[in-house]
């Protein structure tokens, strides 16, 4: 039986049978504003309120400010509670970028890793972590290499990626194949403001569900996910950008 | 900068392929042995690569006989000779530092 790390997101355990595989990573990509950071807030925060599991949030992207503004606008009323009792642990973008050295705050991430206090991490974003390398087969060679070093200190990763749905005729990023599953956020925009779903495309280990579903975003609650609406709507709908 | 100088050094014979052999922390008699260079070039070649930090001290690792020894690491992943309007440009592509850090953490996984 696969360990499973249940996100704790409303529809997202069910669509994957239960929840994360443990100990790997998944690639959330979307375009910008479609819910990759809310979604890696969301499984940060639950895995300490819900789950007794602490967890660390990397991001290139904001401050911890920043962070603290967004998850408490969405209504994780506890976030500061949790990151000073140290239940979530953030490198932000000014620690991670301090000075220019990344690697010196790399040394002291896998010092955190060695602690065994940690399940959950978040890196926002990949792409920024990738800049550090110099070629494409570098990219590749030390994104497996971290990985690596993630599931070894059993963490249970999501790692965001700038990147929209992947269709028939468009380049499939290597990322996705290096990594143990892919979950695509999308948004079309509507006249009253925008449709999401959230499609699991591919879940290493785990039967899961691959139909598009309706996602929404909710104040108090964050990402909700529709198991059962008319999954396929946008495919009909002919303003549809995709 | 890099000049002509360097690639001289570059150029000298086994130098490269010392380079070539330092991805993973090397001891000079494990550099003479491996690629079958006599012991005192073998020194010689070293000296002249960490002159030109194209090659770098990494260690001093105890032997099991107790006694410490040198190991180097190639500082370097590229060198780059662009012939351009009459001038010589040799660019030297430094090992990325998260590179190394991620090396050697992934390093300690495979031999834990």
């Amino acid at each position: 039986m696969t360990e499973l790390t249940e996100t704790g997101i409303a529809g997202l355990d069910e669509i994957l049978n239960g929840g994360l595989v443990s100990n790997s990573t998944t690639l959330v990509s979307g375009n910008p504003g479609a819910g990759k950071s809310i979604l890696g807030l969301q499984y940060i925060y639950n895995g300490v309120e819900r789950f007794d599991e602490d967890g660390l949030f990397l991001s290139f992207e904001e401050n911890e400010r920043d962070l603290r503004e967004a998850a408490e606008s969405i209504g994780f009323d506890n976030w500061q509670d949790h990151v000073e009792a140290g239940n979530i642990e953030i490198y932000d973008k000014q620690v991670l970028l301090r000075e220019n050295d990344f690697s010196s705050s790399l040394e002291l991430l896998l010092g955190d890793l060695n602690d065994d206090r940690y399940e959950r991490l978040v890196l926002d974003s990949l792409a920024m972590f990738q800049l550090f390398f110099d070629s494409e087969r570098e990219k590749r060679t030390y994104l497996l290499k971290f990985t690596d070093i993630l599931a070894e200190n059993d963490l249970t990763t999501l790692m965001t990626n700038e990147q929209g749905a992947v269709f028939p005729d468009t380049d499939v990023g290597l990322e996705n194949f290096l990594t143990d599953g892919n979950i695509f956020l999308l948004q079309t925009p509507t006249d009253s403001g925008v449709n999401r779903y959230a499609w699991v495309a591919k879940m290493r280990k785990q039967d899961i569900d691959t139909d598009i579903f309706p996602m929404e975003i909710r104040k108090g609650e964050g990402i909700r996910i529709h198991e059962n609406a008319s999954a396929f709507s946008m495919m009909n709908d002919e303003e549809s950008p995709l | 900068m890099p000049s002509v100088d360097l690639l001289q050094t570059l150029g000298n014979k086994y130098s490269a392929e010392i380079l070539d052999a330092t991805d993973e922390p090397r001891s000079a008699q494990e550099l003479s042995d491996e690629l079958d260079i006599p012991i005192a070039t073998c020194y010689r070649r070293i000296d002249e690569l960490t002159e030109h930090d194209l090659l770098e001290l990494h260690d001093n690792i105890l032997s099991d006989d107790r006694r410490r020894i040198k190991v180097y690491r190639r500082n370097v992943e590229a060198v780059h000779i662009e012939f351009e309007d009459d001038e010589l440009f040799v660019e030297v592509e430094e090992r990325s530092e998260v590179a190394n850090t991620l090396d050697e953490a992934w390093k300690t996984l495979s031999e834990g």
